[in-house]
């Protein structure tokens, strides 16, 4: 199934009536979920094939007795948790199934994705068979396998090359920002500490910038939340994201039992909407990109209301004297500083601009969001209590139809929501995002900002835009690791081309195997301004398969022991319990070699535990500080890991503290009741565990200007003329990332055997389309911007005046899909799935111009027009469900 | 086992766990087929070897076995009669063995459905627990979409006209579908597709 390219991968499941279970002496090891932000406690149990456990309690490793028929109790494992794995290089049966964690999943509870993570082993006997298992080097345009030492040596001198002749504005790195703590950490030591370069931007974005910079702007750290936090709330406002969908354990358990009214704002109905519509909740089905505005009516009106938490904006909301803290009489050029100081503003001055505000009215704001006024006062109703004596207890989430829409105007208007309605400092009344991924990345150092050549104005410095810089020609040498930078950025198709016209389309490729004539080659690369391309990877995607000139083979979960914190900070041990594919080995080994060979010195660990320790202390005075753990295992002389393993389902809720020899964790931060133990060597008294992070500690409310994003939204609307409709994106239960795992389960792939589009029976019929047919999806006008790094004004930013200055050019964009006709996605607008690779890349239909203001991208609002092409398949089609999900 | 038969299969040995039964032809032939034989109507969900990506290698005449001891290894239950099913009123039965866990559905859609026996093959039956966790969906069938769900626990649904492919859920497997053949009037159970929540093996205790 080496269908790097492909949109497409059917099959279909075959099922079973019967589970080997493990034999009472199978090892079991404890790991948690791979896949989604909430990292559900799981076990991994092996024994060896021809061996099996009984019935009876006494006769397997689970000691209880089959059936097991009382529900949620945990301990069945269904036929797809089950695989078989090469352990010690012989087969073993292999079941991954959920823990019964204390905290996160309690009942053994699972989602979709992680239920059947077994099936993500690497099984030579399975569709995961084709893991990379060697390093692979473009000879002749065809992938072919060469050493460890060749590839490493390789990728060392050309870098190296690259750096001293070009310096490190010519290196760039691209790498997932999650895939545990010892790699990336390592990775980072590499770009931002031994390189020192601004050419580096994670898996999701083009720039190392915050998601949502807005909240971060006004002092609110958004990993802040306990999961009890939700479930305490008597309402909770979600914007841009269905939990059930995307952090499904995080609804099935925590918000379910909680019971909030929920608020959901989303342009379509997903399964958490229609149990927040039966459970008192309220659906504000927002078009595509209005978010700003609904806040800012919402906040309009409660404040003409009086309905606003006072004690709440008195204590906690910055004033003008207190804004300025901080900032000092330098030049304010940090993002949050720059930001901040020409829009963050007082309460008075605050209400005074939102009274005035045009696109805070709410006849405009009816009109622009196509929400009912009287959804939007019932909204203001449910958050605030309507001026009734008891307050409920408001939480505001919020999540990537968010912040990738309109990013910065987005977050800054929401977190004005929620502080006016009393959220963020206490139990039940919390501010934060819900998370996609899970939270596995320490730098090994600061991004160096001052080196880019990005400015808002004349000193607002932002992180480089790292697809631009590629296209405007500044990067001779690219190293991507763990992602598929193509198709996960917008104008997907358009950066696709420039990266195969300066590698494989470049003169210089490679013809032979001797190591030297691959240096001089790869350097010839380089000098003639073309690129030279490796990738990390655990399988061959879009960028490795057609571009790439080396492939180095990955360990990842299960294969190498390493570590991460989830959702709500709780760190746990990832542990391995099988082989790697072949040679295939993990990333922080990959990048010793190279770092090594490079000459830089620092890179000598022997395990990963030996990285583990030493990125403890880069998680100092940080949400994540785990350096008090590692301090405490040395001072009793113990591992760390082994401490990890000890509560491998619970983990340790980071921050965490060393007090009296004893380690002491933080349920949420931002709670002014905390209090924190002075005088012990290692802890840090961290600013956020008690008030917000902004210097003055308190909570900046900011003016929303929506001119900053409107002309851009008018250009890139969907034209009636050209029957084009809005395609937004979004995660999918079913699915996780960029399908890398799933399209190798039959049980995923009968459900979605290609990516999806969600179209209103009304457009579909306009254009003759039914459930299961083939469509072509075009958009003749994806703007991507080429420099325009530095511009003197404000207003040069704006999306006219960067296109009258000939920094955006007009590209084209194409995607395929197959149609379900459905109603959850009103007429006008269609969805699809986020992160397909090849065809199904619903980035190349948006573009490729991020908001000026962060840097962020816009993903959620591409658009086409979309004809019919075909159908699927009849054998699968008759197979398959269109029915709705909600 | 005829030869070509035989030979057609190629499979992957280690997906299977059950190779000691003995084949049976008719109720195989029956599986992978889908076809009507002598009047009975049955599943068509499975596929030929090549459409499992990558079977290629070990394991000649595994899957046929297995596949055969889907129905071989069962007993054939009398669970009704067409003429006393209404559209849309399911019935409980009992299948394949009298434990609670065991609890089945019989339906009548109304319409057609992948596996429906009767004359609009519209029949189906289908394991009364989620493969989540294990809740109840006895009285969660929804006649207008003819599904099963969502489950009370965690919102799983599952779609009765199509092999019980979840609509969404948490379940990582189909809900177990009875495999059913009709006698004239009556409704026999035969088999099921798929593992029953909390069961190591179907057939355990029967």
């Amino acid at each position: 199934m080496s269908n790097a390219g492909s949109n497409v991968t059917f099959s279909i499941d075959l099922p079973k009536d019967r589970v080997p279970v493990p034999p009472a002496d199978a090892e079991i090891v404890p790991t948690a979920c791979d896949y989604c932000i909430v990292g559900c406690a799981y076990r991994a149990i092996t024994w060896p094939v021809g061996k099996e456990g009984g019935p009876k309690a006494s006769e397997n490793a689970f000691k209880v007795d089959y059936p097991r028929t009382e529900s949620l109790v945990g301990s069945w494992p269904s036929p797809n948790q089950h695989t078989i794995v090469l352990k010690n290089g012989e087969p073993h049966n292999c079941i991954v199934t959920p823990a019964i964690s204390e905290r996160v999943n309690r009942s053994g509870n699972h989602s979709v994705r992680g239920g059947g993570i077994a099936q993500k082993c690497y099984s030579p006997w399975r569709a995961t068979r084709d893991r990379l298992q060697t390093p692979l080097l473009r000879v002749r345009n065809v992938l072919q396998p060469i050493s460890w030492d060749d590839a490493t040596t390789i990728a060392a001198e050309v870098g190296r090359y690259v750096f001293d002749k070009y310096g490190e504005m010519a290196y760039g790195v691209k790498a997932y920002s999650y895939q545990f703590y010892e790699n990336t950490y390592a990775i980072t030591k590499l770009a931002l500490q031994s390189i020192e370069t601004p050419v580096y931007a994670h898996h999701d974005k083009p720039s190392a910038q915050d998601d949502a910079s807005g909240l971060e702007d006004m002092g609110i750290d958004t990993f802040g939340p306990s999961y009890d936090d939700w479930s305490a709330s008597d309402v909770i406002f979600i914007s841009g994201t269905d939990p059930y969908e995307t952090k499904t354990v995080l609804f099935t358990e925590h918000i379910m039992e909680g019971r909030p009214k929920l608020v959901m704002v989303l342009p379509r109905k997903s399964p958490g909407v229609t149990w927040a519509e039966e459970n008192d909740g309220l659906w504000l089905q927002v078009n595509v990109g209005t978010d700003a505005i609904l806040h800012n009516a919402m906040c309009r009106y409660i404040i003409e209301k009086g309905w606003q938490d006072q004690h709440h904006i008195d204590h906690w909301a910055a004033s003008s004297e207190e804004i300025d803290w901080g900032m000092g009489r330098g030049t304010r050029n940090t993002p949050w500083q720059w930001r901040s100081t020409r829009w963050g503003t007082n309460f008075k001055k605050w209400t005074k601009w939102l009274l005035k505000e045009k696109y805070a009215e709410m006849d405009v704001a009816v009109k622009m969001t196509g929400i009912p006024r009287e959804n939007i006062i019932n909204a203001c109703k449910m958050l605030t209590g309507a001026g009734k004596k008891k307050r409920p207890k408001a939480s505001f989430m919020l999540e990537k139809g968010n912040y990738w829409s309109n990013n910065y105007l987005n977050t800054i208007s929401f977190g004005n929501l929620a502080i006016i309605c009393g959220a963020g400092t206490r139990d039940g009344q919390v501010i934060g995002r819900a998370g996609g991924h899970q939270r596995g990345g320490v730098n090994a150092a600061g991004y160096p900002r001052s080196k880019t050549p990005e400015r808002f104005g004349k000193i607002g410095r932002k992180a480089l835009n790292v697809d631009n810089w590629v296209r405007s020609g500044h990067v001779r040498f690219m190293y991507v690791i763990g992602t598929n930078w193509i198709e996960a950025m917008q104008g997907s198709q358009d950066l696709g081309d420039y990266i195969k016209d300066h590698t494989t389309g470049s003169k210089h490729q490679v013809q032979k195997f001797d190591v030297e004539h691959v240096i001089q080659t790869l350097k010839a690369r380089a000098d003639a301004g073309d690129m030279v391309l490796i990738n990390n990877e655990i399988y061959l995607r879009t960028i490795g398969n057609q571009y790439a000139d080396l492939v180095m083979p990955a360990a990842t979960w299960g294969e190498e022991t390493f570590t991460r914190a989830q959702g709500e900070r709780q760190l746990r041990i990832y542990s391995k319990f099988y082989d790697p594919p072949g040679d295939a080995k993990p990333d922080w080994w990959i990048i010793q070699q190279i770092a090594k060979k490079m000459g830089f010195d620092g890179y000598d660990w022997k395990t990963s535990e030996d990285v583990f320790k030493e990125l403890a202390r880069f998680t100092r005075n940080s949400r994540q500080d785990l350096a008090p753990l590692v301090k405490w295992a040395a001072l009793n002389g113990k591992s760390p890991y082994d401490v990890l393993r000890k509560r491998a389902a619970t983990g340790y809720q980071l921050p965490l503290r060393l007090h009296d020899n004893k380690l002491i964790e933080t349920k949420r931060l931002h709670n002014p009741h905390v209090h924190i133990e002075s005088g012990q060597g290692i802890t840090v008294k961290l600013k956020r565990a008690g008030s917000f992070t902004k210097p003055s500690g308190k909570l900046i409310l900011h003016k929303v200007d929506w001119n900053l994003f409107g002309d851009f939204y008018e250009a890139i609307k969907p034209k009636p003329e050209k029957k084009e409709l809005w395609v937004t994106c979004g995660r999918n239960n079913e699915i996780w990332q960029s399908v890398f795992d799933d399209m190798r389960k039959p049980y995923i792939m009968q459900r979605h055997p290609m990516n999806f589009i969600e179209m209103n029976p009304k457009d579909a019929a306009d254009r003759g389309i039914g459930n299961g047919d083939l469509v072509a999806l075009e958009n003749d006008e994806v703007f991507v911007q080429v420099g325009g790094f530095y511009r003197a004004r404000h207003k040069d930013f704006l999306f006219t005046n960067l296109k009258k200055d000939g920094y955006i050019k007009t590209t084209q964009g194409s995607a395929s899909a197959m149609v379900y006709v459905t109603s959850v996605v009103p007429p006008g607008t269609t969805f699809m799935y986020f992160n397909w690779p090849g065809g199904g890349a619903s980035n190349s239909l948006s573009s490729a111009v991020a908001d000026p203001l962060t840097n962020a991208p816009r993903y959620k609002l591409g658009k086409a027009a979309i004809r019919k092409i075909g159908t699927l398949p009849d054998y699968l089609k008759k197979r398959m469900t269109f029915k709705e999900k909600v | 086992m005829s030869k070509i038969e035989n030979e057609k299969q190629e499979v992957d040995a280690t997906q299977e766990e059950s190779p000691l039964e003995t084949p049976c032809m008719s109720r195989r032939k029956l599986l992978m087929t889908g076809g009507k034989m002598g009047g009975v109507a049955a599943i068509s969900m499975l596929l030929p070897g090549t459409m499992f990506p990558g079977k290629a290698a070990a394991g000649q005449g595994m899957v046929s076995a297995a596949v055969a001891a889907r129905t071989v290894r069962y007993p054939r239950t009398k669970v009704g009669k067409l003429s006393a099913l209404k559209t849309d009123r399911p019935v409980k039965i009992q299948y394949p063995g009298n434990a609670e866990g065991q609890k089945g559905l019989l339906i009548k859609l109304g319409e057609k459905a992948m596996g429906g026996v009767g004359p609009k093959q519209d029949v189906v039956a289908f394991s009364a627990f989620c493969t989540h966790q294990g809740g109840p969906l006895e009285d969660q069938y929804n006649p207008k979409e003819k599904s099963l769900g969502p489950c009370e626990f965690h919102l799983s649904k599952f779609d009765l006209q199509k092999h019980g492919i979840m609509i969404t859920a948490s379940a990582v497997q189909n809900l177990p579908q009875i495999v059913l053949e009709v006698e004239g009037d009556d409704i026999y159970a035969v088999g099921v597709l798929g593992l029953i929540y909390g069961y190591q093996d179907n057939l355990q205790g029967v």
